[in-house]
């Protein structure tokens, strides 16, 4: 289908207030984040924009509102074509956007945050005017937020606002929201929602980025689903069921063959080929209650109880920013837990320090091998140390260091792990992604622990070395050992895991084997609609 | 195509070597410039002070060069940047036995050309203000008490004369040096009590105000101990603790601003170079000088003259190795200071007119008898006491109580 | 850093591979000297004095003959000291400006062995030790600040610095001074001294003591489980806290190492520097130390052995300049300008990749603060 075809089939309504046509996008890593997304935005709209992570949502606003621009396509007004060089001349235009992290000077006021974005900030009139507008636009749109207050003083919804302040201070007519409810209690969001809705009665535009089911119902108008950077579905809200929305998220509905089919081409194992049935009577792991906090403070892990048991992979599923990180570096030692309890084999683990953690036979994947995983500018014998630096073997006379053994060591795990590198003094960063990530998983089998935790082990991983380190993780099982995955690549986590939970805000919708799940119950699992509810 | 590109080339390379030319061209230049005839070499060590301190390395430099013009030498300077390069330098001047005589400005070279001394015991060497025996070696020293006693007399009597009761001297350490000063100063004021009664008939009322501040460095230290003797009634502070004379200095200034008066007591008095042009010459009347710059000139003279002998020269009034500061010193000194930026260029006249207002307060008498006890110390009628232990300074206090019970 | 920059060396990870993979960018640093010394060529050009004149004096007098290299030796001694307490905190992931301060405090209580009797070598021991010790507690100031109330070391080291300025010159005027002569303190005793190595010139037994310090630096930082933590907390400290590295505890002894580093700086300047072995007034022979180690931490790319030999050629420097004083009739400010500008192109390709890793934990701070801010 070339671009002419699609244009004479999909002709533009004639009200439509900003049209992206075939808009692809290939990042200079060779990533590909959207492919041929069309859109059509009208006036006194909202749109929700669905996705997974990496979907190509983000990747999508930010070439409407000027910060990246397309590698191929065109973004089509009444007026003409527009190209933005920059998100002040799609400001110009009538977009603006809010981003996921806001972009606040902590010390200043709101006033002094809005003047800001303007051409002189620091104009004193500029800045009296700045607040007479504020005043005006806090009563127009009900956005009250305090003018004279730092805004590191404020609450995050109170931040939020002087976000959309800021925004709706340059007239814009189509206003961005990414993931706006993420940081936002309940009350908030209501708060957040009917603000939308009178925006939209003064026939503003707006598209509301999220992957919350619920939310896409009770304020949209239509909804937009972006799957691998693809849009696979455009459809009115109240068409729209929200079983058919997880499906069109998450992937196609599938019977059990063609599942296990599509498993097989992406060189997944079909996990009742593998299953060992050595499961322990007793749980190697016990999380009773287990309540954490995030890094802004709010309540990210809430209550959690759950056990994994030697011999079985227990998968966590979901999508990411649910509290999967806090929860692992709650368990690791990386972060204290507010409450609640976890112990290994009966011994208490909250509160030790990772040292700690390791010997009591807890080895861990972390999800970012950059900044937790290695030390990259250390070399690879270096690197194989990490956390066990301290081991008898590895510490002579005066603690030593027995470079001797240690580089037997790496040889050792090179050979046993398929390690490609030219020697235990190549460093780290030399090395491939998938070498890096064998290396890191190498250094924590060889610990021998009781228990792998592994948070996003093949992310960004080619599908050799991704097979590689799931065969690893199932030999693991098969020797008994006790595995908690937590992945954001829904298809690994269903074929490896023996049993199944799906984490929304800080809890587990359901655990479940993942035979008793078809994929439409985890897409609205996912996307926090509880099962009954949606029945 | 190829033609063209072939010309570019040539026109490169023509333009390289033309650089080339210009480069090597400045470099025999330079070379010329460098490359004088001369009569030999004497070389000049400075201590990290360096030129520009508009104090003993600049007076040094200056004798020594003119020395160096006068008998046809060529001077090389090794200035310091540490104290560490104190010995290396004048070794360095020794080992390569070009120099015939390697001058030391500064007593805190006095270690290094010790140890130096000993180990080029050919080489002839010169030390200015310290004292180290050798036999290869010219320590020159200066009577720094009979500078100190004109500046004493000046100040008793401008004292008397305006009606003060006290005359103050702020000093650094107590160590034997200052002694030299503050017994001259007292001889002095008593010379000038008398001298002051026998001229005008009264009964003049002046005692002394001394502080040692245990301090060459701190600068605060002689601003305090001035602001104090003038709370006192002080006409004025002689300074003798180098730096902290800009101290003193300021103290003053701002007791003129306080009593919104330009010229006029209460006085500084410098000390060591002449110091009559710090701040821009409103303030200080009179400075007691060391020759620095006769100090060198003589000794590089004595190497041409054949009288280098490695003894210890004390030079006082007679050998016009200290004394009083008068007009001409105070021009040389403004260079200085403009040379190294301290100084604006116009403000030459500027300072010189100031200087000139602010001595013309001070009475002609006073300048007579200042000159008749000069006159008396040359010819030696007048001997001028000094100490060298505190044994020997306390005979002096004693001796001169200055109104000291 | 430049160890782990060199790229992968194939089959060599033996002991001498360990050592030298720092030193690997010889011939980046002899470019880097090259064009330092043709800026300055054209520099003394402009201002009228000879080059090659000055060139060829400063060599002669830098590495001429054993003279010039004990020259230059003895000026390197310090520098070597206190490059290591830059370099060690540079590894450890921090900007310790701190060695000046902590050279004055090591070399004042270096002197107070001039008021011990104590038998023969004993002395030079006990001196030794108390500036190690003396420079040791005075970077334990900025440490502590740090490790309790987060202030950045380099803030609080330049601070510091200043309070060490003052103080010395408080003992040096009023503590420790000389009785009979106030411009100095008292001096070392003959017997607290390090002995001249080469007769007639500055080098004495000091610098056995400095390279021995850099070795057991060396060996601390890449043979020791310790030194193993500390470097990876300096390059990743996410990655070290994963590891259960104690990163306050990694800084702490950084902190440690490089104060007895200054402390012991300081004492070689006043020990075994002819002719005074006191300190003077003013502290013109303390004085820029161990801001002077700082270039030379980093044209000896931030490793012990690379730094003996970066010492070495400061001192050449040094002892060159001298010599281009008086034999090219360069002023000694115009030298200083020309060392200044070989120090810098040298130093420049170490500071580039200095800031590059402090830049990724610059960002990652940045990252918390925002998050936090966010909160």
């Amino acid at each position: 289908m070339t671009d002419k075809d699609r244009l004479t089939k999909n002709e533009p309504t004639p009200d439509y207030y900003l049209r992206a046509e075939g808009i692809t996008k290939v990042y200079s890593d060779g990533t590909v984040a959207l492919k041929e997304a069309d859109l059509e935005i009208h006036r006194g709209e909202i749109i929700g924009l669905l996705g997974e992570n990496g979907a190509g949502k983000t990747t999508f606003t930010k070439i409407l509102s000027g910060l990246l621009p397309p590698t191929r396509g065109r973004v089509i007004s009444p007026r003409g074509h527009i190209r933005f060089k920059s998100p002040r001349e799609a400001l110009e235009f009538g977009i603006g956007m809010v981003y996921q992290h806001f972009a606040l000077v902590g010390t200043f006021n709101a006033a002094e945050n809005v003047a800001l974005s303007h051409e002189h900030p620091f104009n004193r009139i500029q800045l009296t005017a700045t607040k007479k507008k504020l005043e005006g636009l806090m009563e127009e749109s009900g956005l009250h937020v305090p003018l004279d207050v730092p805004v590191e003083k404020l609450a995050v919804g109170e931040q939020q606002r002087v976000e959309i302040l800021k925004v709706l201070s340059r007239d814009i007519d189509l206003l961005i929201l990414d993931e706006p409810t993420s940081v936002l209690t309940p009350l908030e969001v209501d708060e957040l929602f009917s603000l939308l809705r009178r925006l939209r009665e003064e026939k503003k535009s707006i598209i509301l980025i999220t992957h919350k089911l619920k939310e896409v119902g009770s304020v949209t108008d239509r909804v937009v689903v972006l799957r691998h950077g693809e849009m696979v579905g455009d459809v009115p809200t109240e068409q729209a069921s929200t079983q058919q929305l997880a499906r069109l998220m998450v992937g196609k509905a599938l019977d059990k063959e063609s599942s296990a089919v599509e498993l097989q081409d992406k060189g997944l194992p079909r996990r009742e080929q593998e299953r060992a049935n050595v499961r322990s009577k007793q749980a190697v792991l016990k999380v009773d209650g287990l309540t954490v906090k995030g890094n802004t403070g709010e309540i990210t892990v809430e209550g959690l109880s759950f056990g994994v048991y030697g011999g079985e992979i227990f998968g966590i599923a979901g999508v990411e920013g649910n509290g999967q990180s806090e929860l692992v570096e709650a368990l690791t030692g990386l972060r204290l837990a507010k409450s609640g309890s976890a112990s290994i084999n009966g011994k208490n683990i909250l509160g030790l320090d990772p040292r700690e953690i390791y010997m009591m036979g807890v080895a861990h994947i972390p999800e970012d091998r950059w900044r937790l995983g290695l030390v990259l500018p250390f070399t690879l014998a270096e690197n194989a140390i990490l956390g066990v630096q301290r081991w008898e073997e590895f510490r002579g006379p005066m603690s030593f260091l027995r470079w001797g053994k240690i580089n037997q060591h790496v040889r050792e795990l090179m050979d046993r792990f398929e390690i490609r590198a030219t020697g235990p003094s190549a460093p780290a960063k030399s090395l491939s992604g998938g070498n890096q990530q064998k290396l890191i998983v190498g250094r924590e089998l060889a610990k021998d622990p009781q228990i792998v935790v592994a948070s996003q082990p093949t992310r960004g991983l080619d599908i050799g070395s991704a097979q590689y380190i799931r065969d690893l993780l199932v030999e693991m099982r098969g020797k008994g050992r006790a595995i908690l995955l937590v992945s954001a690549d829904l298809d690994e986590v269903l074929a490896l895991s023996d049993r199944i939970a799906i984490m929304y805000e800080g809890r587990f919708m359901t655990i479940a084997s993942p035979k008793d799940l078809d994929r439409e119950t985890i897409g609205m699992l996912m996307g926090g609609v509880a099962v009954k509810e949606a029945a | 195509m190829v033609q063209h590109r072939k010309k570019e080339k040539e026109a490169f390379v023509k333009k390289v070597l033309a650089l080339l030319l210009v480069l090597v061209l400045g470099v025999s230049l330079a070379g010329l410039a460098n490359g004088k005839v001369t009569n030999g070499k004497v070389g000049i060590v400075l201590d990290v002070g360096g030129r520009g301190d508009l104090s003993f390395n600049d007076m040094g430099f200056k004798g020594t060069d003119q020395a160096a013009k006068d008998f046809g030498l060529q001077m090389d300077v090794a200035q310091s940047s540490t104290a560490a390069d104190y010995l290396p330098n004048i070794r360095n001047m020794a080992r390569s036995g070009n120099y015939k005589l390697i001058l030391c400005v500064g007593y805190l070279l006095g270690d290094a050309l010790k140890t130096a001394a000993a180990e080029f015991p050919d080489q002839k060497f010169a030390i200015i203000d310290s004292v180290v025996k050798a036999p290869n070696v010219m320590s020159v020293v200066f009577r720094e008490n009979e500078s100190s006693a004109l500046i004493g007399a000046l100040a008793a009597m401008t004292a008397a004369e305006k009606g003060y009761k006290y005359a103050g001297i702020v000093l650094g350490i107590e160590i034997p040096v200052l002694y030299h000063f503050e017994a001259g100063f007292r001889f002095g004021m008593d010379w000038g009590l008398k001298k002051y009664a026998e001229v005008t008939g009264k009964t003049p009322d002046v005692g002394l105000l001394y502080t040692y501040t245990g301090t060459f460095s701190d600068i605060a230290q002689g601003k305090a101990a001035t602001e104090a003797m003038l709370a006192q009634g002080a006409v004025g502070v002689y300074n003798v603790a180098g730096p902290l004379g800009v101290g003193d200095l300021e103290a003053v200034t701002e007791a003129h601003t306080n009593a919104k008066t330009t010229y006029g007591p209460p006085y500084y008095f410098g000390v060591d170079s002449d110091q009559d042009w710090m701040g821009n010459g409103y303030h200080a009347l009179a400075s007691g000088m060391k020759r620095v710059d006769n100090a060198c000139y003589n000794a590089v003279k004595s190497v041409v003259d054949n009288t280098f002998k490695g003894v210890v020269l004390s030079l006082g009034l007679k050998q016009n190795g200290v004394g009083i500061s008068g007009v001409s010193q105070l021009a040389n000194f403004i260079d200085f200071g403009i040379a190294g930026g301290a100084v604006k260029a116009d403000n030459f006249y500027n300072i010189i007119a100031n200087w000139a207002l602010n001595r013309a307060t001070v009475p002609a008498y006073i300048w007579d008898a200042i000159d008749e006890l000069d006159a008396g110390i040359l010819s030696g009628k007048i001997v001028v006491p000094t100490a060298n232990t505190s044994d020997e300074m306390k005979a002096i206090r004693a001796e001169y109580t200055l109104g000291a019970p | 850093m430049s160890q782990e920059l060199t790229g992968s060396v194939p089959r060599k990870e033996k002991f001498v591979h360990r050592t030298l993979t720092g030193l690997n960018p010889a011939i980046e640093s002899l470019l880097a000297a090259a064009v330092g010394l043709i800026i300055g060529a054209i520099l003394m050009l402009v201002w009228g004095y000879n080059p090659w004149k000055a060139y060829v004096a400063l060599f002669q007098g830098a590495y001429g003959d054993s003279y010039g290299w004990a020259s230059s030796a003895a000026s390197g001694v310090p520098l070597i000291l206190t490059a290591l307490t830059f370099s060690i905190c540079v590894r450890a992931g921090m900007f310790n400006i701190g060695a000046e301060g902590q050279v004055y405090i090591g070399a004042a209580a270096a002197v107070t062995v001039g008021y011990f009797v104590l038998p023969g070598g004993l002395n030079l021991i006990v001196g030794l030790i108390f500036a190690m010790i003396g420079g040791a507690l005075w970077s334990l100031g900025p440490a502590i600040l740090k490790l309790t109330r987060g202030v950045n070391e380099v803030i609080s080291t330049i601070m510091f610095n200043w309070i060490a300025r003052f103080l010395t010159f408080y003992l040096v005027a009023f503590v420790l001074v000389d009785p009979v002569r106030g411009e100095k303190t008292i001096s070392i005793p003959v017997s607290a001294r390090f002995p001249v190595l080469v007769r007639g010139t500055d080098l004495s037994w000091s610098i056995f003591a400095a390279v021995a310090f850099a070795i057991v630096i060396y060996f601390v930082l890449w043979h020791t489980v310790i030194g193993y933590e500390v470097r990876a907390a300096g390059l990743n400290p996410s990655a070290a806290r994963y590891g259960g590295i104690k990163s306050k505890r990694t800084m702490l002894l950084a902190f440690i190492l490089g104060g007895l580093g200054a402390g012991l700086a300081g004492a070689t300047i006043v020990m075994g520097n002819p002719p005074t072995y006191a300190i003077i007034s003013g502290l013109p022979q303390l004085m820029n130390t161990g801001f002077d180690g700082m270039a030379v931490a980093m044209v000896g790319r931030n490793h012990p052995i690379g730094i003996i030999f970066a010492s070495l050629f400061f001192g050449g420097l040094t002892a060159g300049g001298r010599t281009m004083q008086f034999t090219a009739g360069v002023p000694l400010e115009m030298v200083r300008v020309v060392e200044g500008v070989i120090v810098l192109t040298m130093a420049i390709p170490e500071l580039i990749r200095v800031f590059r890793v402090m830049r990724s934990s610059w960002s990652t701070l940045m990252n918390v603060l925002k998050r936090r801010r966010s909160a």
